[in-house]
């Protein structure tokens, strides 16, 4: 483990360097909000954002990707991108929901199309400095990521921790010009930066420990609460969407305008979207909004947990600001779920 | 096989539709490789007879339009209602809300009564003859009709979307309309102009059209949610679904 | 974007990428079946068991999951039944003998053929093309005939019309011991047998619940029904399996459209131990 410090100045020209050397991915200001886009020069990047409107992951998982190319006769041929490049500025909850990402596409049959995009990320997180409204990844483990990225950013008073890891993280060290290591001082006020995180990034709290969220799932079948909540789902995604977890998707080719030519390509998808359980023929296995809305609780809490044994929500806290309704909450959901026991589960 | 012969007609409308298919420039030649145009006011003086796909554009305002409509109807295979004055009635079928004498004075004033100024309810392509495919928008995005051309001529059933705006304005990383405070029709409103409006500085003004199923009773509750009323809502909604029962919640 | 031959570091293969095959033989059944008999282009088998699914591709339409409907006893080429629903399958209708098509899988779990059903007596029961993923399974048993106990075929089709492999029964019924039974749940001016659900006819077979196992397929409103006129007869959920569809759109287990609670149906199904499913609510 090499930890170096950083004055602001030194971060800058380390940044331009990177932006020299590889498509650089960094946090930058979009109207009032942030965004992850293509760092042009080291002024762009925000470290100091409090969450971005769609997660990193977008990189890795594109909103749009090409898997195949099709000629005439049946004829298919992989697209792969496996062009190296930095993803810049990562919050730890986000790098946890990455990593949940890499367990769900290796896992069973593995999906080359993320996993070479994955491989060629050198992913660099950035511990939290301003807390968004509704952050809460301190109640669910994920204010804080010790391990598994490349480089780790921490900013400390006149500048920033830089922590190292592995192959990629020699590369990025190696970048930096008289990199000096950093302090016993500073290395404590990077641990008060972590625990303090850990303190602090609760805008709501959780009640339920994580642990227990999959008996009282298996207990909330039938709860009013989803058709209470699920009376005022627009049905749009929204949730789903900025979900730095979520993962599903949808297949569809485009033709160019020789008909026979095109690609194959995947866009995300949302199980919060009506049609999105219907067959061809027009039957839908989850007809109704409070289905579809539970679907996204039981995944969090419990499907993927059964999967990968963690829970599927990092707390980022986007959902709850995305869904226009103001439904969206999950820990809302949770603790009504536990504060009020519906009777027929309790009668169980 | 050979190429289908396409028909363009239009009703009462601002053609700006069509004028989006003129504009397709070097695709406009693609196009051509796909179907051959048979009948197009815009663009060519032929007339044609029997025709595969009828592409009609405008609402239908007069006892005249709809005897045209119906003759176009049994002339082509297919109906596509081109746009939303043809796919809703559109922006004319704010007219319907008041009395149409009112809408002939307010509009042509000492003119009104002339002849050629008599029409009646504004309807939709579909209130007059069966449609079997519809193209949103006001107007018309050019890539999603080319693309569905293309997916048409593949035979195909073309992608349309049942998802409202907010996804595309998702993926596109927009700031939420109403993170400003203002009433934005993403929510209710078909998606597949990847959320023009919302990109480039407004809100959706819902010129597709609602969902299959728009949730519009969350959308009146949420107007509270950002110290609204349901009027201002609905006045929103009207602007191109006047005639939408199913919106009035 | 490099493509895979242009590429260091090729590990792994694509989910996503169909292999070609082509069509053989093309067989009309019914207004809205067409059988298909396709040969992968490589010359290998198919590689299945009874019950599992293919992806079914083509370039420009996309893919839709359909079953394999004839048994890997019958040699490297194998036979998918389409019901055109959809643009896919419509498209699929369009081809001749010689056409390609893309392939992925086959995928999914199967009829238990070479366990439990192995040794007892085995009830199939069919609503429409309910029977093609099935047909499978009874070539599989036809084929290895001394393995199985006494077979019993029940096929519910909405009319006469709408019957499929009727040329083939006599063929089923041929080794002995095997009890078929149809009925239509609406009978045409030249229909003598029963008219009726599927359900009728399970009363009229005569079966030990201890040593048989139940094979269910069908529309989605027939489980129920079914299951509850086998639980009648004194079967336990342990000897009922059921094929489900849902929408298996990539076949691998990851963009999440056919999940039944948490199981995804391509991984864990199509076929499913009734009693491994009975907790689940989205399931029947």
């Amino acid at each position: 483990m090499s930890v170096y410090k950083l004055n602001m100045e030194q971060l800058r020209n380390w940044v331009g360097r990177l932006i020299a050397e590889r498509p650089v991915y960094g946090v930058r200001q979009k109207d009032e909000r942030f965004v992850f886009g293509r760092l042009k020069k080291p002024e762009e990047l925000r470290l100091d954002y409090d969450v971005t409107i769609l997660p990193p992951k977008k990189y890795i998982l594109p909103t749009r990707e090409n898997l195949l190319a099709y000629q005439p006769g049946e004829h298919y041929e992989s697209l792969w991108a496996d062009e190296p490049f930095v993803l810049l500025g990562v919050h730890p909850y986000d790098f946890v929901a990455i990593r949940q990402l890499d367990l769900l596409f290796e896992r069973e049959k593995p999906d080359e199309h993320y996993l070479r995009r994955r491989r060629a990320a050198t992913i660099i997180v950035a511990d939290v400095e301003r807390a968004s409204d509704n952050v809460f990844a301190g109640c669910v483990g994920t204010a804080v990521v010790k391990d598994a990225f490349d480089g780790l950013l921490t900013r400390v008073e006149d500048g920033y921790l830089l922590e190292v890891r592995g192959e990629k993280g020699e590369w990025l060290a190696s970048l930096l010009e008289s990199p000096s290591p950093a302090n016993a001082a500073e290395l404590s006020r990077r641990n008060d930066v972590w625990e303090n995180n850990r303190r602090r990034l609760r805008k709501h709290e959780l009640k339920v420990p994580p642990e227990q969220l999959g008996d009282l799932l298996r207990r909330s079948v039938d709860h009013p609460l989803w058709e209470e909540k699920a009376r005022l789902c627009y049905s749009c995604g929204s949730c789903n969407l900025v979900c730095p977890t979520c993962y599903c998707f949808d297949v569809r080719d485009e033709s160019d305008w020789s008909l026979d030519k095109g690609v194959r390509y995947r866009v995300w998808d949302g199980c919060l979207l009506e049609d999105f359980a219907m067959v061809a023929g027009g039957h839908n296995f989850r007809p109704t909004r409070a289905a579809r809305y539970r679907h996204r609780y039981y995944r969090k809490g419990l499907y993927v947990p059964e999967m990968i044994g963690e829970l599927a929500c990092v707390g980022c806290g986007r959902c709850i600001t995305a869904c226009t309704a103001g439904i969206a909450n999950p820990v809302e959901v949770y603790n009504r779920l536990q504060e009020e026991p519906h009777e027929d589960d309790a009668a169980e | 096989m050979g190429k289908p012969r396409v028909a363009i007609f239009d009703f009462a409308c601002c053609e700006g539709c069509q004028l989006q298919i003129a504009n397709l420039d070097e695709d406009l030649l693609n196009l051509i490789e796909l179907v051959e145009p048979v009948e197009w006011r815009e663009a060519m003086s032929e007339k044609a007879g029997q025709i595969d796909v009828a592409i009609v554009e405008g609402s239908i305002t007069r006892a005249e339009d709809e005897q045209r409509l119906k003759e176009i109807r049994q002339r082509a295979e297919i109906l596509m209602a081109l746009g939303s004055c043809a796919t809703h009635g559109g922006v004319n079928k704010l007219r319907n809300r008041v009395p149409l004498e009112e809408a002939q004075r307010i509009v042509y004033g000492a003119s009104a009564g002339m002849p050629h100024l008599q029409s009646g309810q504004v309807k939709a392509v579909h209130e007059v003859v069966p449609v079997d495919l519809k193209i949103y928008g006001c107007p018309i995005e050019i890539t999603e009709f080319s693309r569905i051309i293309r997916e048409l001529a593949a035979g195909r059933t073309p992608f349309v979307p049942n998802y409202p705006v907010c996804v595309e304005c998702k993926l596109r990383e927009n700031v939420c309309r109403y993170e400003y405070n203002e009433i934005c029709l993403g929510p209710v409103t078909r998606a597949g102009c990847n959320a023009r409006c919302p990109s480039n500085g407004m809100w959706c003004f819902g010129c597709r059209g609602p969902v299959d199923h728009p949730n519009i009773n969350a959308a009146y509750d949420v107007m509270a949610k950002y110290g609204k009323t349901v009027e201002d809502l609905v006045g929103k909604l009207e602007l191109f679904c006047s005639g939408e029962e199913r919106i009035r919640g | 974007m490099r493509t895979m031959l242009q590429s260091e570091e090729q590990t792994l293969e694509d989910i996503y990428r169909p292999r070609p095959a082509t069509v053989v033989r093309v067989e009309d059944m019914t207004r809205t079946e067409k059988l298909f008999e396709l040969e992968l282009d490589s010359g290998e088998p198919l590689g299945h068991m009874p019950g599992q699914f293919v992806e079914v591709s083509l370039a420009g339409i996309g893919e839709a999951p359909i079953s394999i409907s004839s048994s890997p006893t019958r040699g490297r080429r194998f036979e998918l039944v389409v019901r055109r629903v959809g643009s896919l399958t419509r498209a699929l209708h369009h081809l001749k003998p010689g056409d390609k098509v893309g392939i992925r899988g086959p995928f999914g779990t199967w009829f238990p053929v070479d366990t439990d059903l192995r040794g007892r007596d085995v009830i199939f029961i069919c609503g429409g093309i309910g029977l093609v993923p099935v047909r499978s399974a009874i070539q599989y048993v036809v084929d290895n005939r001394t393995d199985y106990g006494h077979v019993f075929i029940l096929f519910g089709a909405r009319t006469p019309a709408d019957r499929l492999f009727t040329d083939e029964y006599e063929q089923w019924c041929s080794p002995g011991e095997v009890t078929f039974l149809e009925t239509v749940d609406k009978r045409d001016a030249r229909w003598t047998g029963a008219e009726g659900v599927i359900t009728t006819l399970i009363p009229c077979i005569r079966f030990d619940p201890a040593r048989t196992v139940a094979v269910i397929c069908g529309p989605p409103v027939m489980y129920r029904f079914v299951i509850v006129g086998l639980k009648e007869r004194g079967m336990a959920e342990e000897n009922i399996f059921v094929s489900l569809e849902r929408r298996m759109k990539c076949g691998v287990g990851k963009c999440g459209h056919c999940q039944i609670n948490h199981i995804y149906v391509c991984q864990k199904g199509p076929v499913f131990r009734l009693s491994e499913i009975t907790d689940l609510e989205e399931a029947l």
